[in-house]
C-alpha cells in the first residue's frame, strides 16, 4: 500500500543521527552496511565487474566528501549519504505496485523484492539518491535501517542497532526513535541544531545531520610575558623558582 | 535523465494514439464523422495497435516484467499505477465504441461511447504526464507546463494522423485542415514557452543545502564515494552538451511542428493532400521522438548535485 | 547451523577484535568485538571488508618453483616436502658456511618475536621487519628520549586532554583507537589541532589546521618552545625530577668527555643542589638543583645543566616564531597564539585527580596533576630525513610541559615504558653454525656497540648499526635489495622475504628494483642467488620468487600477538591476543609460522630442537603455549601458571589457548589507579611492572631531554675513542648526533635544484585501502580502483589544468604520468596522492584492464633508495642519517600539462608478469 501511513500518536521514527563534526570519511559504514545486507535479509547485493575496469556494485550507504570555502583554509566535509526515510517519502506514492512502503510503527520506508517489478521510478522521486537498482534480480534496493537487526530479539540488546552505527570507528553515527522528543537522539538533535539535508524538496527527512563546530581555547588576550624580549628575561625568571626534587 | 528508447517509444507513440482515439471520439460526439463507418474503426482500431505497441515497448523498460499486472494496484497514490489502469480501462470502451459504429452508427449510444473514449484517451495521456509532472527532484519536469504540454503534444500528433487517414480513406475534410495548423501552432508555442520557462528556472537546491550547509556557502566536491559510475549517475546524472542541445532543439521545433505546420497548410490548399499529410506524419514523429529524447536528456536530478553536478 | 568464533583481525596492523559469524562452516559476517580493549566493537572499511579477501582468487594455493626467467611469472607447483628439502638444504649449507648470506627480511609481520628468535638462533645479522622504512624514526627518537614512543609504544589521554595537536597522521597503526579517541574528543569538546600538509580524513575534522610545508615541522616544534621560554611557561617541577634538564653536562671543548654528563665515582649522574650549594646526585630526595647557571665541578672541569643548554638554542632569536615562519608556512601570530593556548591548558587548567601514589623518589603524592596539552605524530614526521630530531623535539616540548604520561597528556601503552634506550645492543655473529651473541636488532648506546668492521664499514648487508645509520633499530629493509645487488658487504645467498610486497610498493623505487631481482652478473648467474617468497597472495613480488612458500590468510590460522613483539597494550595495562583458525584453508597452504618452526626443527636450531636434535614443537600453536624466552615469559603473558591464574610469568599452561578462546581471543590486565600515571617515576607501577616480567628494574626512568647517546657518537667523529667512523663520514656524524634536538632541510631536499622541483610530493594512507593488499578485495577496490594527484586550485589555475586532466609529474629519478585532482585544503608547495594504489598488470589476480594499472600509479616511481649521488662513493641511502629511516616525504617535484591527446594511461608501467602454473604436477598431498 503505497498510501503514506498516516501517523499513529505515540508511533516511533526511527533513524540515524550523523554527525558531520566528527565524521573522518573512513567508509566503514558504507562497508559494514553491504557486508551486513549481503549476507541479510535484504542480500545479496549484487556486484559488478568486480575484477574488471568499472568496479561497481549496490551500496545503501556511500561517503562522499566536500571542500566548503571557509576565511583562511577550505573546510574538509565528509558525509555519508543513505536513505533518510521521508515523512513525506515521494518514493513510496510514486511506486505502482505497493512494493515501496513505508511502515506505519517506525517511519521505516522499504522495499518488498518480491512485488517491485523494477520499474525505477521510486528512485527517480528520490532526491537524495538513496535507491540504487539492482541489475541482477530487476528490482529497486535501498537502505533498510537494518530492520533485521534492530528488532533481532536473539541478538543482546545492545547490538540491536544498524551495523553502519555499529561499525563506525569514531561513533558518529546515532541511532533512535526521533519521534520521541526525550530520545537521547532528539535530544542530540536539539542540543546540536541538527540539519535536514535539502529541506527546501519538502520531503521532511527522519535522518539528522549534526554541523561541525569549532572548539577554541581563550586566551589572555596579553601574553604572561612581553613577547620577542628574548629568552633572557625568562631565564632569569626561572632562576629564582624553588625546583624541589 | 537517461533517455530510455522504451520510454521515449511509449510516450510518443501513446501520444499519437490516444491523440487519434480522442479526435475520433469527438468527431463522433459532433457528429461530424463520415457516412461510412469504415473511417472511426480504422482510426480506432489503429490507435488501439500504436498504443498496445507504446506499451509494449514501456514493459521491455521494467527490470520483473513478468509481473507488470502489480502496477494496477496502487491508483490511489500512483499516476504510473493511474496510467497502466487507463490505458487498459481505454480498451474496452474503445471496443464497445467499435461495436456501437457497426450497430449503432450515427445513434446516441455511439456518441455518448465516443465521448468515453476521447476521455479515457487524454485521461491516460494525462496520467502518463503527471508521473513527470509530480517528480519533485527533477525541476525540468516538475512545472506547470508538463500536464499541459503533454496533452498539447498528443491532440496535435493525434490530429495529424486523423488527417492522415481522413485523407487517405475519405478525402479532404476542411475542419481537419484547420484543426491541424492550429494544434501545430500551439504545440510550437507551448514547447518554445516550456523551453523559455526552464532555460530561466532557478534550481531547487544548491549543494551547499545538499549537505546541510547554509545555501549561500561555496562548496565544491572533492572525492566521490567510489571511482566507477554506479547506477544513481547512469540513471540521473545524464548531461548533455549545451552545443546539442542547442542544435537538437531546432531540429525538434523544425521536425515535430514548423514541418507539420506548413505541410498542413500545403494540404490545406489541397496541393499534393495525400503526400503532405504523410510526410507531415512522418516529420512529426521523427521531431516528437526528438523532443521527448530533449525532454529527458535535458532534465536534471537533485541527487546528481551529491556528485558535483550542475542541475 | 550458525556459530560464531572471536579472533583479531589483519586486514591492517592494527590488531581489532572481531567477531566471524558462520552458518553451516560460511563466512557470513564479520563484526567488531565489543569487549575487545582496541576496538570495543567498531569496526574498519577493511576489516568489515574481510570476508571478500577470504575469498580472493588472488590466494596462493600450492608451494611452487620458478620455471623460465625470474620475474617472468612462471611456475610450477611442487608439494610441501620437495619445498622444505630445497630450503634445508640451502639453509643449512649458509648456515655451515656463513650465515650472514641469509638475509631475512620480514615485512608486515605480526609475529616478529618468533622470526627474530629465528634468525638469532641461526646466526644471521641480516635480519629486520618493515620498521626501516616505516616509523623507525618514531621509535627510536621515543625510546631514546621518554622509554616509550608515537608509533605503537603511547597513547593521548582521550579522557582527560583538552588540547591535542596531531603532526602529520592520516590514519596510523592505530587506525580505530585513534578514531574512537577523536570521537571521544568531539564529544568532549577539547580542541584539535592538526598539523598537516593537506586537509583530509582527522585534519578535516580539526577545529584548527595547519597547512605546514613538508619538513618544516621541526622549526615550527621550536618556535613553541621558544613562545614558553620566553614566557617562562615551563613545568621546572617536572623538568627536575623526572627529566635529566638538571644534570650537569661538562663544558670542554675539544676533549673526550665534552658534552658527556657528570657523573660521581658511582657513576651518578650530578647536579647542582641550590640549597646545600653543592654538586649532588641529581636524583637524590630533597634537594634543590638548578637548572641554569655554571658549575665547577670536582677536578675543575666546568659544567651546565642541560636545561640551559637547551634554554639558550631554542631561546635564540633564530627560533622565533617571526625567524622561522617564512619557511614552515604558517604565520608566526598563529604560532604565537597557539603557543599561548597550549600554556593556558598546560598550566591553568591543570587535570587533578584525586588519586595518591608515590614517586621513585619515595615522596607521596596526594593527587595526581597532569597537564591536559597531548600530541600525536607518526609518518609526517618520520618519513623525513630529519624525521628523528623532529620527533625528539616534540618530546622535548612534551617534557617542558611536563605533558608526558600525566592526567590529559600523551601516556604510555604498556609494557612501556622501557629503560632508555630500551634493549641490549644488537648481537653479531660469532661462527658459521651458531647464534648471534645477541638480537639481531637491538640499541646502541655507543660507537662500541655498532657492528662495524676494523675500517669502520658495515658488516650488515643495509648497513644499519654502522655509521650510515647508526641507531638503524629496526634496520634499513627498504636497503636491502639494493645492496644484495650492490654485493656488499659480503654477497649474499638466499633473500627470503616474509610478508612484504618489496617489489612493488615497499620498494622506493620499483623499477629498478625489479630489475635488480632479475639482473644477472657475466656469467649468468642472477645477481642475488635466490629468493624465497612466503605470501599468501599473488602479489607483485610472487612473481619474483624461485620458490613460493604460500601462507594461509588470516582466519585461517594460529597467531599471537605477544607482549614480546608489538602487543595491543594501553594506558590502562598489558594485554595480548591469539588469533584462531575459523575458515579450512582448502589449499594446499601452510602457515608461515609452523613453516619456520619445521625449517628450525630441520636445520636444528638451538632453542627449536631438544639435546637428541628433535624438534620441540608440532606447530605454531604448540610453540606459543610452551616457548619460554626467560623463566616463566613466554609469547603469551595472560592465563599462565599451572592454575592459569598467573600474570605475564608464569610456568607454561598447556591450556593457555582454550583459555583465550574462552576470553575473546585476547587478555588484559588492568592497572589499579594508583599506577595509571607517571609510570616512569611511579613505584608502584615499576614493581608490579618488574614483577610482571614487563621490564627487568623497576629503577626510575629518567627522562632525556639532553641525549647523550648521540654525543658519544659525536665525539668519536672528532676523534675520541678508539671507535672512530670512516673519514668520509665523519663531518655527517658530527652534524646530525647532536644531543639536542636539531632542524635541517631534507637531505635530498637540500640536493636538489629547487629552482627545477619546487614542489613537495608526498602520500597518505586512503582509510578504506590497506598497502597493496586492499585491492584484490571486490569492495574496497569499488571505493578506490584509481588515485589522482592532488594539486591546489592556484597550482592547477597557474600551469592550466583541470580536474581529470594527464600530467607529468618529474623528479630527479625520472617522470610519472598521471590524472589531476584540484582541491584547495593543501599547503601551496605540496602536491599528493593516496599510498599504493597503483598494481602491475597481472599482480592480485585483477582484470587484463583494471584501473589499478591502466589509471593508478604510485609515486614510488619517481623516489629513490639513494640520494642525488655526491662525489664519493658509495652512495648514501635516502634515508634519516641517525636512524636509516627511508625519507619517502623528502622528494620534491615539478609538475607539467600533458601533451593533449596523449594516450590516457599511465606511465610508467611495468609489463604484465602475473604469477601462473607453466607446469603442472601431481602435488603431493
Ligand atoms: N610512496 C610511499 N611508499 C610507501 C609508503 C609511503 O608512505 N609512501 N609507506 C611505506 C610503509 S610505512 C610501509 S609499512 C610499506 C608497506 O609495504 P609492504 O610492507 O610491502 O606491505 P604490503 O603492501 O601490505 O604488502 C605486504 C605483503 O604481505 C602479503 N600478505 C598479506 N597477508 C598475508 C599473510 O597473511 N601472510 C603472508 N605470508 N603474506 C601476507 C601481501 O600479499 C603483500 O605481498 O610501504 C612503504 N611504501
Ligand atoms: N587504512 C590504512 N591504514 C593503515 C595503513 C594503510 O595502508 N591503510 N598503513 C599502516 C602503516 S604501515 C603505517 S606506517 C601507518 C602510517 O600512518 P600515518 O602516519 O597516518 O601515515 P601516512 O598515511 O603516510 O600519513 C602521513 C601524513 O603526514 C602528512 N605529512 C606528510 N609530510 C608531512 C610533514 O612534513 N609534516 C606534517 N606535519 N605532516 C606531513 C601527510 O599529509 C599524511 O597526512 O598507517 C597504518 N595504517
Ligand atoms: S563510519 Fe563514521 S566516520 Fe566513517 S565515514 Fe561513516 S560516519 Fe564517517
Ligand atoms: S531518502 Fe529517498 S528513498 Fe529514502 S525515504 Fe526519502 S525519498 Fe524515499
Ligand atoms: S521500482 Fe519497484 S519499488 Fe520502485 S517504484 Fe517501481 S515497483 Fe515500486
Ligand atoms: S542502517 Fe543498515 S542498511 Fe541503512 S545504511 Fe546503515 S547499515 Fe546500511
Ligand atoms: S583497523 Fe580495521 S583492518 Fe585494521 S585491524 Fe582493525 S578492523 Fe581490522
Ligand atoms: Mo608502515
Amino acid at each position: 500500500m503505497t498510501m503514506l501511513p498516516t501517523a499513529l500518536p505515540g508511533a516511533k521514527r526511527l533513524g540515524l543521527v550523523i554527525d558531520l563534526d566528527t565524521c573522518v570519511g573512513c567508509h566503514a559504514c558504507a562497508v559494514s552496511c553491504k557486508e551486513w545486507n549481503s549476507g541479510g535479509e535484504a542480500g545479496p547485493l549484487p556486484d559488478y565487474d568486480p575484477r574488471g575496469s568499472e568496479p561497481d556494485g549496490v551500496w545503501f550507504n556511500r561517503v562522499h566528501s566536500y571542500e566548503a570555502a571557509e576565511q583562511g583554509c577550505s573546510r574538509t566535509v565528509n558525509l555519508p549519504r543513505s536513505c533518510m526515510h521521508c515523512e513525506d517519502a515521494l518514493c513510496v506514492t510514486v511506486c505502482p505496485t505497493g512494493a515501496s512502503y513505508k511502515r506505519a510503527e517506525d517511519g521505516i520506508v522499504l522495499i518488498d523484492p518480491e512485488i517491485c517489478i523494477g520499474c525505477k521510478l521510486c528512485s527517480w522521486a528520490c532526491p537524495y539518491g538513496a535507491r540504487e537498482f539492482d541489475e541482477q534480480a530487476g528490482v529497486m534496493r535501498k537502505c533498510t535501517l537494518c530492520v533485521d537487526r534492530i528488532y533481532d530479539k536473539s541478538l543482546p540488546e545492545a547490538e540491536r542497532e544498524p551495523a553502519c552505527v555499529a561499525a563506525c570507528p569514531t561513533r558518529a553515527r546515532h541511532f533512535g526513535d526521533l519521534g520521541d522528543p526525550e530520545s537521547r537522539v532528539s535530544k542530540l538533535v536539539a542540543a546540536r541544531g541538527g540539519k535536514d539535508l535539502l529541506p527546501e524538496l519538502g520531503y521532511r527527512p527522519t535522518n539528522k545531520y549534526l554541523p561541525a563546530r569549532t572548539a577554541r581555547i581563550p586566551t589572555a588576550s596579553k601574553p604572561a610575558a612581553q613577547e620577542g624580549d628574548g629568552v633572557g628575561a625568562a631565564l632569569l625568571r626561572l632562576l629564582d623558582r624553588v625546583l624541589s626534587r | 535523465m537517461r533517455p530510455a528508447a522504451s520510454v521515449l517509444l511509449l510516450t510518443t507513440l501513446t501520444g499519437f494514439a490516444y491523440g487519434l482515439l480522442a479526435w475520433t471520439g469527438v468527431y463522433a460526439l459532433l457528429g461530424l464523422l463520415p457516412a461510412a463507418p469504415r473511417f472511426a474503426t480504422a482510426g480506432t482500431t489503429l490507435g488501439l495497435l500504436i498504443a498496445s505497441f507504446g506499451l509494449g515497448a514501456s514493459a521491455l523498460h521494467l527490470g520483473r516484467a513478468d509481473r507488470a499486472w502489480r502496477a494496477f494496484s496502487q491508483w490511489r497514490s500512483s499516476w504510473l499505477s493511474r496510467e497502466a489502469v487507463g490505458a487498459v480501462l481505454t480498451y474496452p470502451i474503445a471496443i464497445l465504441f467499435l461495436l456501437a459504429l457497426r450497430w449503432d452508427h450515427g445513434g446516441i449510444a455511439m456518441r455518448l461511447l465516443g465521448a468515453a473514449v476521447a476521455v479515457m484517451a487524454l485521461g491516460t495521456v494525462y496520467c502518463t504526464a503527471m508521473i513527470y509532472a509530480s517528480l519533485k527532484p527533477i525541476r525540468q519536469w516538475h512545472n506547470p507546463h508538463t500536464a499541459p504540454d503533454y496533452l498539447i503534444y498528443a491532440a496535435f500528433s493525434g490530429a495529424l494522423l486523423f488527417a492522415l487517414l481522413h485523407a487517405v480513406l475519405v478525402g479532404g475534410s476542411a475542419p481537419i485542415f484547420v484543426i491541424v495548423p492550429m494544434t501545430a501552432a500551439i504545440a510550437l508555442l507551448a514547447k518554445r514557452a516550456y523551453w523559455r520557462h526552464v532555460d530561466a528556472q532557478t534550481p531547487f537546491a544548491s549543494l551547499a543545502s545538499a549537505i546541510g550547509l547554509a545555501k549561500e556557502v561555496d562548496v565544491r566536491a572533492l572525492d566521490a564515494p567510489h571511482f566507477a559510475e554506479n547506477y544513481v549517475l547512469r540513471e540521473m546524472g545524464f548531461t548533455i552538451a549545451r552545443r546539442h542541445s542547442g542544435r537538437l532543439r531546432r531540429i525538434a521545433l523544425g521536425l515535430a511542428f514548423a514541418a507539420p505546420l506548413v505541410l498542413s497548410i500545403l494540404a490545406g490548399l489541397s496541393m499534393a493532400p495525400l503526400a503532405a499529410t504523410a510526410a507531415a506524419v512522418a516529420c512529426a514523429a521523427l521531431g516528437l521522438l526528438t523532443e521527448r529524447w530533449l525532454f529527458f536528456a535535458e532534465a536534471t536530478h537533485v541527487s546528481a548535485l551529491y556528485y558535483g553536478r550542475v542541475v | 547451523m550458525k556459530t560464531v568464533a572471536r579472533t583479531t583481525c589483519y586486514m591492517c596492523a592494527c590488531r581489532c577484535g572481531i567477531k566471524v559469524h558462520l552458518e553451516n562452516g560460511k563466512l557470513r559476517h564479520i563484526e567488531g568485538n565489543r569487549d575487545h580493549p582496541v576496538n570495543r566493537g567498531v569496526l574498519c572499511a577493511k576489516g568489515s571488508a574481510g570476508i571478500m579477501t577470504a575469498i580472493s582468487p588472488a590466494r596462493l594455493s600450492t608451494p611452487l618453483v620458478r620455471v623460465g626467467p625470474r620475474g617472468s611469472g612462471g611456475f610450477r607447483a611442487i608439494s610441501w616436502d620437495e619445498a622444505m628439502e630445497i630450503v634445508t638444504r640451502r639453509l643449512a649449507a649458509i648456515r655451515a658456511s656463513d650465515p650472514n648470506r641469509l638475509s631475512f627480511f620480514t615485512g608486515r609481520d605480526q609475529s616478529q618475536a618468533l622470526t627474530s628468535h629465528f634468525a638469532r638462533k641461526f646466526g644471521t645479522m641480516n635480519y629486520a621487519a618493515h620498521g626501516g622504512f616505516c616509523s623507525v624514526n618514531m621509535a627510536a627518537a621515543g625510546l631514546y628520549s621518554v622509554g616509550g614512543a608515537f608509533w605503537e609504544f603511547g597513547e593521548p589521554d582521550w579522557e582527560h586532554t583538552r588540547l591535542f595537536l596531531l603532526f602529520g597522521v592520516a590514519e596510523d597503526h592505530d587506525s580505530n583507537p585513534i578514531k574512537l579517541g577523536l570521537g571521544r574528543l568531539k564529544e568532549r569538546g577539547a580542541k584539535i589541532i592538526s598539523i598537516n600538509p593537506v586537509r583530509t580524513g582527522y585534519s578535516a575534522i580539526a577545529d584548527e589546521f595547519l597547512a605546514v610545508r613538508p619538513g618544516t615541522d621541526g622549526l615550527l616544534i621550536f618556535a613553541l618552545i621558544h613562545c614558553l621560554l620566553e614566557a617562562g611557561e615551563v613545568d621546572t617541577e617536572f623538568l627536575v625530577r623526572y627529566t635529566n634538564a638538571p644534570h650537569l653536562v661538562i663544558d670542554a671543548p675539544g676533549k673526550a668527555d665534552h658534552g658527556l654528563i657528570a657523573r660521581d665515582a658511582h657513576g651518578r649522574e650530578l647536579s647542582f643542589d641550590r640549597k646545600s650549594h653543592s654538586l649532588m646526585p641529581a636524583m637524590s630526595g630533597g634537594i634543590d638543583p638548578a637548572l641554569m647557571g655554571e658549575f665547577t665541578l670536582g677536578d675543575g672541569r666546568r659544567a651546565r645543566p642541560a636545561f640551559e643548554l637547551l634554554a639558550r638554542r631554542y631561546g635564540s632569536k633564530e627560533y622565533s616564531p617571526e625567524a622561522v615562519a617564512p619557511r614552515c608556512g604558517i604565520d608566526a601570530a598563529t604560532m604565537r597564539r597557539i603557543a599561548r593556548e597550549i600554556a593556558e591548558v598546560a598550566f591553568k587548567q591543570p587535570v587533578v585527580i584525586e588519586q595518591a601514589w608515590t614517586d621513585t623518589g619515595g615522596r607521596r603524592h596526594a593527587t595526581m596533576v597532569g597537564r591536559p596539552v597531548s600530541m600525536h605524530a607518526m609518518r609526517g614526521i618520520s618519513a623525513h630525513s630529519n624525521g628523528f630530531h623532529t620527533c625528539r623535539a616534540l618530546h622535548v616540548l612534551q617534557m617542558l610541559l611536563g605533558a608526558i604520561d600525566t592526567p590529559g597528556s600523551w601516556r604510555y601503552k604498556s609494557p612501556y615504558p622501557k629503560p632508555i634506550p630500551g634493549g641490549s645492543p644488537p648481537g653479531r655473529s660469532t661462527a658459521p653454525g651458531e647464534p648471534l651473541d645477541g638480537p639481531p636488532l637491538g640499541f646502541p648506546l655507543g660507537p662500541e656497540d655498532l657492528l662495524v668492521d676494523d675500517e669502520g664499514e658495515a658488516l650488515r648487508l643495509d648497513r644499519a648499526f654502522s655509521w650510515e645509520a647508526p641507531l638503524a633499530i629496526h634496520g634499513l629493509m627498504h636497503m636491502a635489495i639494493a645492496r644484495a645487488f650492490e654485493g656488499g658487504p659480503a654477497r649474499i645467498d638466499t633473500l627470503f622475504l616474509f610478508m612484504a610486497n618489496m617489489a612493488w610498493n615497499s620498494a622506493m623505487n620499483p623499477g629498478e628494483t625489479t630489475r635488480m631481482l632479475s639482473d644477472s652478473d657475466d656469467h649468468g648467474n642472477y645477481r642475488i642467488p635466490f629468493v624465497i617468497v612466503a605470501d599468501a597472495f599473488a602479489s607483485e613480488t610472487v612473481a619474483y620468487a624461485d620458490l613460493v612458500l604460500p601462507d594461509t590468510t588470516y582466519l585461517e590460522r594460529y597467531d599471537c600477538i605477544s607482549l614480546l613483539d608489538r602487543p595491543i597494550g594501553s594506558a590502562h595495562g598489558p594485554a595480548d591476543a591469539i588469533r584462531v583458525p575459523v575458515l579450512q584453508p582448502g589449499r594446499d597452504v601452510r602457515p608461515f609460522q609452523d613453516v619456520l618452526l619445521d625449517l628450525a626443527g630441520r636445520l636444528g636450531l638451538p632453542d627449536f630442537v631438544d639435546l637428541g636434535g628433535n624438534a620441540l614443537y608440532s606447530s605454531y600453536a604448540d610453540y606459543i603455549v610452551r616457548h619460554e624466552r626467560a623463566p616463566g615469559v613466554g609469547p603469551l603473558a595472560g592465563f599462565r601458571g599451572e592454575d592459569a591464574g598467573a600474570i605475564g610469568k608464569g610456568s607454561p599452561n598447556a591450556r593457555q589457548l582454550e583459555r583465550y578462546v574462552e576470553n575473546g581471543g585476547f587478555w588484559k590486565h588492568e592497572l589499579p589507579p594508583e599506577q595509571l600515571y607517571f609510570k616512569h617515576a611511579n613505584s608502584a607501577y615499576l614493581t608490579g611492572a618488574k614483577a610482571m616480567g614487563l621490564i627487568e628494574s623497576d629503577a626510575q626512568i629518567v627522562l632525556q631531554i639532553y641525549c647523550e647517546t648521540l654525543q658519544r657518537f659525536r665525539l668519536a667523529a672528532e676523534g675520541h675513542g678508539d671507535h672512530r667512523p670512516p673519514q668520509r663520514l665523519c663531518a655527517r656524524i658530527g652534524q646530525f648526533f647532536d644531543p639536542l634536538p636539531i632542524w635541517y632541510m631534507p637531505l635530498e631536499e637540500a640536493l636538489t635544484d629547487r629552482a627545477r622541483f619546487p614542489l613537495h610530493a608526498i602520500t597518505q594512507r586512503p582509510m578504506a585501502m590497506y598497502h597493496s593488499w586492499g585491492s584484490q578485495n571486490a569492495w574496497l577496490r569499488q571505493i578506490l580502483p584509481e588515485n589522482r594527484i592532488y594539486l591546489h586550485r592556484d597550482l592547477a589555475a597557474q600551469i592550466g589544468v583541470a580536474d581529470e586532466d594527464w600530467v607529468w609529474v618529474h623528479s630527479r629519478n625520472g617522470k610519472l604520468k598521471c590524472q589531476v585532482r584540484t582541491m584547495t585544503g593543501l599547503n601551496r608547495d605540496t602536491i599528493w596522492t593516496w599510498n599504493a594504489i597503483g598494481k602491475r598488470a597481472g599482480a592480485w589476480a585483477l582484470g587484463h584492464n583494471a584501473p589499478e594499472f591502466r589509471r593508478a600509479f604510485l609515486l614510488n616511481h619517481i623516489i629513490s633508495e639513494y640520494l642525488p649521488k655526491e662525489r664519493r662513493e658509495p652512495r648514501h641511502s635516502n634515508s634519516d642519517p641517525v636512524t636509516g629511516q627511508a625519507a619517502w616525504f623528502d622528494l620534491t617535484v615539478a609538475i607539467e600539462r600533458c601533451e593533449p591527446g596523449a594516450a590516457a594511461e599511465v606511465a610508467p608501467r611495468l609489463g604484465a608478469n602475473p604469477v601462473r602454473l607453466t607446469l603442472t604436477v601431481e602435488t603431493g598431498r
